[in-house]
């Protein structure tokens, strides 16, 4: 995608929103915790419905080593250095959350075909910058930075890395954490010279898998923090209490003039949003409230557990998942402040509401999405986390996982399961992996970041 | 260097002579039994492995809660034998290692041991 005047990327939203329609998704599958001793690995996927291998996984590349635990990934440039001829996206920085090493692959020189360019062992980043767990990755201009989650032992609150464009180790990239506890994802908007970051737990607690009562102890998140992002420290911090437990995706608006952004609290399965007023202060709100579920059997109700969230490049649309509930849901959020649900579909989850979809038996619940860039199609994935999935969705070591896609109306709202797609990652190979992050070549509704 | 034998029940009872100044995950792989492991530190679980009968240190572990201790796991990456070890290794020997808590609860004395209220010491 580098036939622009400039660097990567697009000028504006607007410009992305008209951008060609995608036709290869790059999406993480994993082994690890599964007993299958093989690597994790990043599928290509086809997904131009003119092809003969639309809906297959048409190559992998494996990791070198097992046990990473590939998760979640980032481009090396986004629409941040577009105005910048000398970069492209090229690269995708692969994370293993368990191993810390980082791998860059190269998705540009063959993008049917990605191939390792570079491993930054997770060795060497503890030792040098006393970070571990990598998460979230964001291109900031010619820089990476990478939210790591634990300190070199696994302990909270970890920090932040910085690679420079050439993926050397620069450091570590804040200049303080504050008082902040712990750390998960993190998304910046230059105009507002603001960054937020939410928290998940220290990964000694959360790598191991869901002990809820841990949450109570305080092992578990429940503040979101607002950087200085010029001085790279936190500046101010909100309690959510009750209404945020374990506030995961952080998404700003797209537009980068806009204040407005949301968080998904996971565990109180909220939506919260936060915006800056007419004083220039932020505030924050609960827009979105999902009830919990009682099970028949089980002496504790089921809360949505909502993993991921997502707004349209327009951003009118907010789309969370439920992933213990099994639905994704859409919100119409022309007003931030009144979230008005307009589209709802079911895949697998705990309740039982859509078991099979497309003729695959679905395993886990919605968790991971991404939307196309003109807002119509959400791809979507299975799989949490491997010893979360060993918890809640046992069969998922057998069944494996799956994606699906979703049409999403963006005139009016609603949103069906397309079925004409479904990618069984039960039948892989080597047997059956799952499936967590997606990213496309040309930029999706995640990577890009307007300076 | 004091060695001692380690046992692996459900790989046919294959036994290795280990050092016991080495953590048990480094020194099984190298001689060459293909384990699962994450994170090397003693806070991911992956490499998790029951100890039917022997005794480790794991004082570098913070994965388990004291249910998982008491069903017998132990961290690979970081456990060092003090005897003679059976085990059994891999996923095959997680059946009791998660569990569904909104299903099936922890008690207080069964949470990780910096949390966990102990049952009052029998005499």
């Amino acid at each position: 995608m580098t036939n622009h005047c400039c660097g990567p990327g697009y000028a504006s939203p607007a410009e992305a929103i008209r951008a060609p329609r995608e036709k290869l998704l790059y999406t993480i599958a994993i082994y690890t915790g599964t007993g299958i001793q093989k690597p994790d690995y990043l599928c290509t996927i086809d997904v131009d419905p003119e092809s003969s291998t639309y809906s297959q996984v048409i190559s992998r590349l494996q990791m070198p080593d097992i046990g990473d635990e590939l998760h979640h990934m980032g481009w090396n440039a986004c629409s941040s250095c577009h105005g910048d001829a000398g970069m492209e996206r090229k690269y995708l920085i692969v994370p293993g959350v368990r191993s810390t090493n980082l791998h860059i692959v190269d998705c540009g020189t063959d993008p049917r075909n990605p191939t390792l360019f570079k491993v930054i062992d997770g060795a060497e980043i503890k030792t040098r910058t006393n970070l571990s767990a990598p998460h979230t990755v964001h291109c900031l201009g010619s820089d990476i930075i990478v939210s790591m989650l634990g300190d070199a032992q696994g302990n909270a609150p970890g920090g932040y890395l910085q690679l420079n464009k050439e993926f050397e180790i620069v450091g570590r990239w804040e200049n303080s954490m504050g008082g902040i506890k712990f750390g998960y994802d993190f998304w910046y908007q230059p105009r507002h010279n603001v960054m937020v970051s939410s928290e998940w737990a220290a990964p000694n607690t959360f790598m191991p898998g869901f002990d809820l009562e841990e949450v109570g102890h305080l092992k578990y998140g429940r503040e979101i923090h607002f950087w200085d992002f010029e001085k790279k420290e936190p500046k101010q911090t909100f309690y959510l209490g009750e209404d945020g437990l374990l506030p995961l995706e952080v998404r700003f608006h797209h537009n980068p003039d806009s204040s407005h952004g949301f968080v998904g609290a996971a565990l109180s399965a909220n939506i919260i949003h936060w915006w800056k007023d007419t004083a220039g202060d932020w505030q924050w709100e609960k827009i979105v409230d999902v009830g919990n579920e009682p099970h028949p059997e089980w002496p504790i109700p089921i809360p949505g557990v909502i993993s991921v969230i997502l707004l349209s490049m327009d951003d009118r649309y907010l789309y969370l998942c439920n992933w213990l509930h099994g639905d994704i849901r859409q919100y119409d959020i022309s007003d931030p402040h009144n979230a008005r649900l307009t589209g709802q579909v079911w895949m697998g989850g705990l309740l039982g509401r859509a078991p099979e979809v497309n003729g695959v038996k679905v395993t886990g619940g919605p968790q991971m999405i991404q939307l196309s860039l003109d807002g119509k199609r959400l791809y979507v994935t299975t799989s949490l986390f491997s010893t979360w999935d060993n918890q809640f969705y046992p069969e998922i070591r057998t069944n494996g996982g799956c994606m699906l896609m979703v049409n999403c109306d963006t005139e009016n709202g609603g949103m069906e399961i397309d079925p004409r797609f479904v990618v069984d990652f039960g039948k892989e190979p080597n047997g059956p992996s799952r499936c967590h992050e997606t990213r496309y070549p040309g930029g999706d509704c995640t990577s890009d970041i307007w300076v | 260097m004091t060695s001692f034998t380690i046992t692996l029940a459900n790989q046919g009872g294959a036994a290795f002579d280990v050092d016991h100044r080495k953590p048990l995950l480094q020194s099984l792989r190298e001689q060459g039994v293909d384990l699962p492991y994450g994170c090397k530190y003693g806070g991911c679980i992956t490499c998790a492995a029951k100890l039917i009968s022997g005794k480790v240190s794991q004082k570098a572990q913070r994965a388990l809660n004291n249910r998982q201790i008491n069903n017998g796991y132990i961290i690979l990456c970081v456990a060092r034998p003090m005897s003679d070890c059976t085990l059994e290794v891999g996923v095959e020997s997680h059946d009791k290692l998660y569990r569904n808590p909104f299903l099936d609860p922890l008690a207080a004395h069964e949470l990780k041991a910096d949390i966990a209220t102990p049952l009052e010491a029998k005499k």
